[in-house]
C-alpha cells in the first residue's frame, strides 16, 4: 500500500513539476520566423573536374565566401572534387549531377554529345593559363631540351630505354619516366603538343609510372637522378628546390624556362596551354552560381589569387572581357 | 623433472628452441603495434608540435599535473586496485562524454534545430505512448484492430492526412502531421529551453536511478533536479563563459553531467573505491592551477595544429588556416546514417541465422558468402555505392544518405558476423529454460537472448563502426566532395568526411604546409574520435564480460 501512495505522491510532484517546467518554458517563448534574414545568397555549388584547375577553383570558392575581395557570401557552400577533365564531364557533369566543370583542355565532341544527350549545355569560359612543367632531378646535368627530343622520350613508337638513346651527349643511364595518368587532361594536352607536333602523330608510351597525383610525380623524380616527369606549373612552383625544371627550346627558337612571364608573353611554346572552367547553362539560372562565375572571371586577372596563391597566369584584361560577354550572354538566356 | 631425468632412454631435452618460439611469438605480437605506435608518436608530435612550448611550460604542468596525478595513482593504488581502476575509468569516462557532446553539439548547432528536435520527439512520443495504451488493452482488442490503430498513430503523427502516399497521388495535405505542427508553430520556447527539456529529464531520470539508487524518494528527487539544474545551468551560465546557450546545454548534459553523475553514484555507494576520485580530481584542479599559472607567468604552450581553430573552422587555401569542422560533422552524420541502417539490419540476420535458420544447404551458403563479403575490398563496396545508388537509382552523388548506405552495406558483413557471436555465447540453458517455461520462440528471443547479448552486439557494431569512419575508397567513388566549407544541412546534401579531407589535403595541394600541418592535425583528430568510440565498445565488452 505505501507503495502506492507514494506513486500517486510522486506523479503528483510529477506533475507540479511539469507545471513548473512548462511555465518556464512559456515564459521563455520566443517568436520562431526570426531566422535567415540575412538577405545575401545562399545555396550549394557542386564542381568537379581537372586536379590542375582543382587549387584555383577551391581558392575563388574560398574568396567567393570571405570579404577579403569583394562582397562576402558565407552562406554558399561549395562540393569541389578533383575527377580528372574527363572523369569530371563523363562521369558527373554531363549527367547533370555538377554545376561546373574544370577542364585542364577543351571538351570533346562526344563529351559534347553526352552532356547535350542530358540537356545539359556547357558554357566554355577560360579561367587561366597555365606551363606544363617537365622536371628533371636537381644532380642532372641537363638543363635544356627539344620538342623533337622531348617527343622521343615519351612516344610509344621508339621508347628509349636510355638517356644516350635519345641524345648522344646525356649519359648512358636508363630513363625513369613519372606523369599524370591517362584520366588527366595534362595527359591529353601532353600528346597534342608534343607527340602530335612533328609529321607524325605519336602515342604516348604506356610503361612509366601514370598517377592523378602532382605530388608522386615530384617525389619519384626528387628520388631518382635519371627520372623525368611533367605536370602543372602550378605544383612546380611551390616545390622549385625540389626538382629542376627543363627549357624548351621549340623548333629553331632559344630554348625557354617555364614561368609566369613567359607562359604569359607566349614565347614558352609549345606547352603553355589555357585552363577552362564549364558551367552548365541551365545552372546559371540560379542566382548564386551565376554570380560566382562572374566573381571567378572577375577575378581571374587578379595576381594575388591566381599567380601567387595558385601559380598560374592570370588571363589578359582582353581575355576576360571577352570571357565575361560569353558569359553574361549565356546568364541572360538561361535567365529568360 | 626430476623422475622424468631418470628414465631410461630420455635424454636432457634442449628448451632453446621453446624460449626461441616463444620471444618469436612475443615479436610477431608486438610488430604491428610497434609500427603503428612509432607512427602515431610521430604524426602527434608535428600535429602538436611540443617541442615549440617554453621549457618553464612543461617544467610548470609536470609540477602541477604529472607529479600529483603520479602521487594520486599511487595512493589510490595503495588502497585498492577497484578504486585505482574506477579513477582511471572515470578520467576516461570525462574525456569521451566531453567529446561526445561536442560531437552531439555540432549537430544541434548546425543541423537539427531545436524545434525540429522537439517536433521529432513529440512525434515519436505521441504514438509510442497510443501504442502503449492500445498493447496495455490487450485482451479487450483484436490483435488487428491494435496493429492498425499503432501504425495509424504513427503515420498521422509523422506524415499527416494524406501525406507521402496522397501527395505522389497529387492530394494536398488536409491535416497536417503533428511533426509538421510543432516544427511550424510560430511561437516556441526559447532553443535552449526546448534543449534542456528534452535533454535533461532522461538524464535526470538515469542520473537519480544510478545514484540514489535503492535509497527512498527524497534522494532521487534531489539528484534528478540537481541533474537538472546542472543542465539549466549550462544554458543559462553558458554565455557568460563565452558558450551559446544550446551548446552550452547540450555539453552540460551530455558531456558533464553523465560523469558526474558517476563520481556521485561512486562515492555515495561503493565506499572501498571512493579513494579513486582522487585521481581525476588531481587532474581536474592541476590542469586548472597549471593553466592558470602559465598563463600569470607567461609560459607559453606548443603551437599545436589541432587547436580551437582547426576543429572549428573550414579548408582553407593556406595550410595554417585549414580546418577540419565539416569533415568531423560529416563523419558523425555518416557514422549516424551508418548505425540507423545497418545495426537493424545486421542484428536481424544474425538473430534469424543463429535462432530460427535451418541447419541445411541453403543457409550454409549464405553463411560462408557473410564470411566472404567480410573480406570484400571496400573500393568494390564504393562501385557497388555508385553503380547502384547513382547510376541506377539516380541519387544525386557524395551525399549523406548515400555515403552512409554504402559504408552501412560495407560493414554489414562485420555487423552480421559479430551480433551472431553474441547470439551464440548466450547460454543454451537460459532457453531451455526459458521454453521449459512454456514461452513461445518470440518470447524468448525478445525476453532472454536479445537482452543477454545486447552489450555484445553493440560491442561488435561499434567497433564496425569504427571501420566505416575510416573508410575513404567508397567516399571517392560515390562522388564524396574533396572540399566542402559548411556541414551538411540534411541527409540529401553531400557531405565532407575525416578520412576524406585527409586524404585530399595530402594528395591535391602542393605546399608542404598541408602535408606537415593539416594532414598530421586531422589524423590526430581521426585517430582521436575512433579510440573514443572503441573505448566505449571496450568498457561494454569488460562489463558484458564481468556480469556472465
Amino acid at each position: 500500500m505505501t507503495r502506492n501512495e507514494s506513486a500517486v505522491s510522486s506523479r503528483r510532484k510529477f506533475l507540479t513539476g511539469l507545471g513548473a517546467v512548462g511555465a518556464a518554458a512559456v515564459a521563455g517563448c520566443q517568436s520562431t520566423g526570426d531566422s535567415g534574414g540575412s538577405g545575401g545568397l545562399s545555396g550549394s555549388i557542386d564542381i568537379a573536374g581537372s586536379s590542375t584547375v582543382f587549387p584555383l577553383a577551391t581558392a575563388m570558392s574560398e574568396a567567393f565566401r570571405g570579404d577579403d575581395v569583394g562582397e562576402a557570401h558565407p552562406n554558399v557552400d561549395f562540393n569541389i572534387q578533383s575527377t580528372g577533365s574527363g572523369g569530371g564531364f563523363a562521369n558527373h557533369f554531363c549527367p547533370g549531377n555538377t554545376d561546373f566543370n574544370n577542364a585542364s583542355r577543351p571538351i570533346r565532341e562526344q563529351e559534347r554529345q553526352q552532356c547535350a544527350s542530358n540537356d545539359v549545355e556547357p558554357v566554355e569560359l577560360t579561367v587561366a593559363t597555365d606551363a606544363v612543367t617537365v622536371i628533371v632531378n636537381n644532380d642532372l646535368d641537363i638543363d635544356s631540351i627539344t620538342v623533337e627530343e622531348l617527343a622521343t622520350i615519351w612516344s610509344a613508337e621508339s621508347q628509349p630505354e636510355q638517356w644516350s638513346d635519345v641524345n648522344s651527349d646525356w649519359p648512358d643511364e636508363p630513363l625513369e619516366l613519372y606523369g599524370p595518368s591517362d584520366a588527366s587532361g595534362t595527359y591529353d594536352y601532353f600528346i597534342e603538343s608534343v607527340l602530335h607536333s612533328g609529321d607524325e602523330e605519336l602515342s604516348h608510351r604506356q610503361d612509366y609510372s601514370g598517377t592523378e597525383q602532382d605530388r608522386t610525380i615530384i617525389q619519384g623524380v626528387e628520388g631518382s637522378q635519371y627520372a623525368m616527369g611533367y605536370m602543372g606549373y602550378a605544383y612546380y612552383s611551390t616545390n622549385q628546390d625540389r626538382v629542376k625544371a627543363l627549357a624548351i627550346q621549340d623548333g629553331d627558337g632559344e630554348p625557354v624556362e617555364p614561368s609566369l612571364e613567359t607562359a604569359r608573353s607566349g614565347e614558352y611554346t609549345p606547352l603553355s596551354r589555357p585552363l577552362f572552367t564549364y558551367p552548365a547553362k541551365s545552372s546559371l539560372a540560379e542566382e548564386h552560381i551565376a554570380e560566382f562565375a562572374r566573381f571567378w572571371l572577375e577575378n581571374a586577372t587578379s595576381e594575388q589569387l591566381v599567380a601567387e596563391d595558385v601559380g598560374y597566369v592570370p588571363l589578359s584584361e582582353e581575355v576576360q572581357q571577352e570571357q565575361l560577354d560569353a558569359l553574361e550572354t549565356a546568364i541572360e538566356e538561361a535567365q529568360s | 623433472m626430476a623422475t622424468n631425468n631418470e628414465i631410461e632412454g630420455f635424454g636432457r631435452v634442449s628448451r632453446t628452441i621453446g624460449t626461441v618460439f616463444r620471444y618469436l611469438l612475443l615479436a610477431a605480437t608486438l610488430v604491428g603495434l610497434v609500427f603503428v605506435t612509432i607512427l602515431l608518436v610521430y604524426v602527434a608530435k608535428d600535429a602538436v608540435q611540443p617541442l615549440t612550448a617554453d621549457p618553464a611550460w612543461h617544467l610548470t604542468f609536470f609540477l602541477t599535473l604529472v607529479v600529483p596525478t603520479l602521487a594520486a595513482g599511487a595512493y589510490a593504488y595503495r588502497e585498492s586496485v577497484e578504486a585505482l581502476r574506477t579513477g582511471v575509468f572515470s578520467v576516461g569516462f570525462v574525456v569521451v562524454a566531453l567529446m561526445f557532446s561536442g560531437g552531439a553539439a555540432m549537430i544541434f548547432v548546425d543541423i537539427v534545430e531545436p524545434l525540429t528536435w522537439l517536433a521529432f520527439l513529440l512525434a515519436l512520443a505521441v504514438p509510442t505512448a497510443v501504442t502503449a495504451a492500445v498493447v496495455s488493452y490487450d485482451h479487450r482488442v483484436p490483435f488487428a484492430a491494435q496493429f492498425l490503430a499503432t501504425v495509424a498513430a504513427f503515420y498521422l503523427s509523422l506524415f499527416g492526412i494524406p501525406g507521402p502516399l496522397g501527395s505522389l497521388a497529387g492530394v494536398p495535405t488536409l491535416v497536417p502531421s503533428l511533426f509538421d505542427f510543432v516544427a511550424g508553430l510560430p511561437l516556441a520556447p526559447a532553443p535552449w529551453l526546448m534543449m534542456a527539456g528534452t535533454l535533461g529529464p532522461p538524464v535526470a531520470y538515469v542520473g537519480s536511478q544510478y545514484v540514489a539508487g535503492d535509497r527512498d524518494r527524497r534522494a532521487h528527487v534531489l539528484t534528478g533536479a540537481a541533474v537538472l539544474a546542472l543542465v539549466l545551468a549550462g544554458g543559462a551560465l553558458g554565455p557568460f563563459a563565452g558558450v551559446d546557450p544550446v551548446p552550452g546545454v547540450v555539453v552540460a548534459a551530455i558531456g558533464l553531467a553523465p560523469p558526474l553523475v558517476y563520481t556521485a553514484g561512486t562515492a555515495a555507494n561503493r565506499p572501498t573505491e571512493r579513494t579513486g576520485l582522487v585521481v581525476p580530481a588531481t587532474i581536474v584542479v592541476g590542469s586548472l592551477v597549471g593553466a592558470a599559472a602559465t598563463d600569470a607567468l607567461g609560459f607559453a604552450g606548443p603551437q599545436s595544429w589541432v587547436d580551437w581553430a582547426f576543429l572549428t573552422g573550414s579548408h582553407s587555401s593556406t595550410a595554417a588556416e585549414a580546418g577540419f569542422y565539416p569533415a568531423i560533422g560529416g563523419s558523425i552524420l555518416l557514422m549516424l546514417t551508418v548505425a540507423v541502417l545497418a545495426f537493424p539490419v545486421g542484428i536481424g540476420a544474425a538473430v534469424y541465422l543463429e535462432e530460427y535458420a535451418p541447419d541445411n544447404r541453403f543457409t550454409r551458403i549464405i553463411d560462408v558468402n557473410i564470411s566472404n563479403l567480410a573480406g570484400v575490398p571496400s573500393v568494390v563496396y564504393g562501385l557497388l555505392g555508385l553503380g547502384l545508388f547513382v547510376t541506377y537509382l539516380n541519387q544525386p552523388p557524395g551525399t549523406v544518405l548515400l555515403g552512409g548506405a554504402t559504408l552501412g552495406l560495407l560493414i554489414l558483413p562485420i555487423v552480421i558476423i559479430s551480433a551472431r557471436e553474441a547470439v551464440r555465447a548466450v547460454p543454451e540453458d537460459m532457453r531451455a529454460a526459458s521454453y521449459g517455461m512454456g514461452a513461445t520462440k518470440w518470447q524468448t528471443v525478445k525476453n532472454v537472448v536479445l537482452p543477454r547479448s545486447f552489450s555484445g552486439i553493440l560491442t561488435g557494431t561499434i567497433l564496425a563502426l569504427g571501420r566505416a569512419i575510416g573508410e575513404t575508397a567508397p567516399l571517392i567513388m560515390i562522388g564524396a566532395p574533396n572540399v566542402k566549407y559548411s556541414l551538411p544541412a540534411g541527409l540529401s546534401e553531400a557531405a565532407s568526411a575525416m578520412p576524406l579531407q585527409v586524404y585530399a589535403w595530402s594528395s591535391l595541394y602542393a605546399s608542404d604546409g598541408f602535408y606537415e600541418q593539416a594532414v598530421p592535425a586531422g589524423v590526430v583528430v581521426l585517430v582521436a574520435i575512433l579510440l573514443a568510440m572503441n573505448s566505449i565498445a571496450i568498457v561494454l565488452r569488460n562489463k558484458y564480460q564481468s556480469t556472465e
